[in-house]
């Protein structure tokens, strides 16, 4: 896992690989059966989640949380919950009323949610830092202005340009007292997250936003840290202006061309970060979507000043399997450009002799991976299922089945496997991504002996 | 005193003021008020509209544009009787369920009410129950739904059944950011990216209302 590969990539320095990193937020609890709630409010579950995004989805960075709302929360907000979401913010303690929060306001390292954060980005940093670039992600201060004020402040804008000026430099500060908090607990990297910023025409973010995104960025840098700007939507006519905040990097989602964005990002010596479809391919694709989109983007695209990731927080349910089928693409493109080729050119004559499952001499258990000798997911399902022979020995048989090779692909088609990896005992599915525990793994295997 | 076609550029330029000073002389001098309306204040938000899909105007513009568009209309309604308000159809919606995001289904309300429909807005967190009873009462042609989040755009399919369980002659509108035109085909609803899209898409689907009515 390369940590230097993202922190060179950031420095725009030359590498041989492209990065990636998974916007795992929610979803890291999806992995292990946490609620949303659960990951961004208790540290324990929050680690457990971060180590399995770790172990599966073998990043190069990854964030620790992806909560906008934990500045605003403190700030006064009310939060509405959700199980499978992050929060959204319910109320907003200024609208109504042209105000700016006192300076005594700003988030100290002990409020609302930080001190979890914070102890969870130091457990990370001691398990995972040396080889995973670690992302502090905050709530950029544009849209933190907006959670305070409400949607008036769209309309402050205009009408009170001077009062934008003096909320959103608030909320700088507010960014730097967070950046600092998380710099100081280990993190490598400070994404401020300001969706709010493709709504806004380039004009006024050069006239209000400019300094105040320079000044948060530049702090950043002075502390000895790198810095990101993510946006969200389309952003495409904002990105010059982006680009002049002076950030290391600048994270699209799939609104914005990441081609021709690459173009303006280039021209500022920025990396780009993006831009993988959260819904229509991470969500409801399926691995050969993902596969593909990803093909198709290192194939289009000049891989310097590049980091692939997920447009945004990933959604709470993306099937495990396409994440780790985008890893794969990413990281053996080349294997994975010929898997495609081979799904789509075999056809019917190859012949695939199945057993007959209701009358074998003993279970047999049937793994189908991408490829377990470079997909971190494949390995631990090998590994975890091999643990079977160690206990049963003779009395069962395994096998595996590599998307890599073209009787293999013929033989998942004629399965009808839809997840990879997955596991089958006796032709019927059994595991599909989620790699069983050696308790359950002899339990389910010995009903069958 | 200016032309009413002149009402346009204020409108587009957000100018409130300005508004109010010259539909103020139009009426005094017996202007048709809903010439007003209709060659004036909705000329400027259909630009208004164009400009904002074109990426050439932005959320904060468009806000004042439409607050600057109802001070005029404030003026004028009055004057005019409630069947001879130029209508285009009936739209409920909604925020739905689960989800509070509400920026994107405020630009399409005001946009819509400024293309000449009728709104009713159901509001954030909507329930189907809301959406059902709001259709009935109000004799809507059409459910506008909004979702910000993956899971809460699932609960548009539930609305769309309910209406459909209760018998509801209505056309599905839905936007937000995790949508797609893939997705809302699959629902049976009519997928528009913004809020200019959502006019011309309403303009459609009220056609087709009003045939089958």
């Amino acid at each position: 896992m390369g940590k230097d590969l993202i922190l060179k990539t950031l420095r725009h320095e030359k590498v041989d690989e492209v990065a990636w990193v998974p916007f795992s937020g929610v979803h890291a609890g999806f992995l292990k059966g946490f609620t949303a709630r659960e990951v961004l409010t208790d540290g324990d579950k929050l680690f457990d989640s971060l180590m399995e995004v770790h172990k599966l989805y073998t990043p190069d960075g990854m964030p620790v949380i992806f909560d906008l709302q934990i500045e605003a929360e403190i700030l006064g907000c009310e939060l509405l919950w959700a199980e499978d979401n992050p929060p959204s913010v319910m109320t907003h303690p200024f609208a109504g009323e042209l105000k700016v929060p006192c300076k005594c306001k700003i988030p100290k390292i002990t409020d609302g949610r930080i001190p979890m954060v914070v102890d969870v980005m130091k457990r990370l940093k001691a398990a995972v830092g040396d080889d995973t670039a670690l992302y502090g992600l905050i709530c950029g201060p544009v849209t933190l202005a907006s959670h305070i004020r409400g949607s008036e402040f769209f309309m402050d804008i205009i009408m009170y340009p001077e009062y934008v000026k003096e909320l959103v430099g608030f909320c700088v500060e507010v960014c730097n007292a967070m950046s600092e908090y998380y710099i100081d607990a280990g993190m490598d990297i400070i994404a401020l997250v300001d969706p709010l910023i493709s709504q806004i025409s380039p004009k006024s973010i050069e006239a209000l936003f400019l300094e105040p995104f320079q000044a948060a960025f530049d702090f950043i840098r002075n502390k000895g840290a790198l810095s990101s700007f993510f946006v969200c939507g389309d952003a495409t006519v904002q990105m010059d202006v982006m680009c002049r905040t002076n950030p290391d990097g600048i994270s699209v989602d799939e609104n914005v061309n990441l081609v021709d964005a690459k173009k303006i990002t280039d021209k500022y010596n920025i990396t780009i970060e993006g831009n993988i479809p959260l819904t229509t391919t991470m969500l409801f694709g399926n691995q050969q979507d993902n596969m593909k989109f990803i093909v198709d983007m290192l194939d289009n695209i000049d891989h310097h000043n590049l980091i692939v990731s997920p447009g945004c927080d990933m959604p709470y349910y993306v099937p495990i399997d396409n994440t780790v089928a985008t890893v794969q693409a990413i990281k053996q493109t080349d294997s994975v450009r010929k898997m495609i080729e081979n799904y789509e050119a075999v056809d019917e004559n190859i012949q695939i002799d199945l057993p007959d499952y209701e009358n074998l001499d003993k279970p047999f258990i049937e793994i189908f991976t991408l490829d377990s000798a470079t997909c971190a997911a494949c390995t631990y399902m090998v590994k975890g299922i091999m643990l079977a022979k160690d206990e049963f020995g003779d009395k069962v048989d395994i096998e595996e089945y590599k998307y890599t090779n073209k009787n293999d692909i013929a033989r998942v088609k004629k399965m009808g496997v839809e997840h990879l990896p997955s596991t089958y005992i006796n032709g019927k599915l059994q595991w599909s991504s989620i790699i069983p525990g050696k308790q359950e793994l002899l339990e389910v295997v010995g009903k069958y002996l | 005193m200016i032309k009413i076609t002149d009402l346009g550029q204020f409108v587009i330029d957000g100018n409130e003021s300005s508004i109010v000073e010259n539909v103020n002389l139009l009426v005094a001098a017996k202007a048709d008020p809903i010439a007003i309306i209709n060659e004036g204040l909705l000329g400027g938000m259909n630009v208004v509209g164009e400009k904002f899909k074109n990426g050439e105007m932005f959320v904060p513009e468009v806000l004042m544009a439409a607050r600057a568009m109802n001070a005029g209309m404030a003026i004028v309604k009055p004057l005019i009787a409630d069947k001879d308000m130029p209508s285009l159809g009936t739209v409920v919606i909604g925020t739905v369920k689960g989800d509070l995001h509400d920026i994107g289904k405020n630009l399409v309300v005001m946009m819509l009410e400024s293309a000449g429909f009728k709104v009713i807005d159901v509001g954030i967190d909507a329930k189907i129950e809301q959406f059902v009873a709001a259709v009935k009462e109000n004799n809507a042609d059409i459910v506008g739904m909004s979702a910000m989040l993956t899971t809460t755009m699932t609960y548009m399919q539930e609305v769309i059944k309910a209406c459909e369980a209760e018998g509801l002659n209505v056309q599905y509108l839905v936007g937000g950011a995790p949508l797609t035109s893939g997705y809302c085909e699959k629902i049976g609803a009519i997928y528009a990216s913004d809020a200019s899209g959502a006019v011309d898409a309403a303009r459609q689907l009220a056609a087709v209302t009003a045939v089958e009515k």
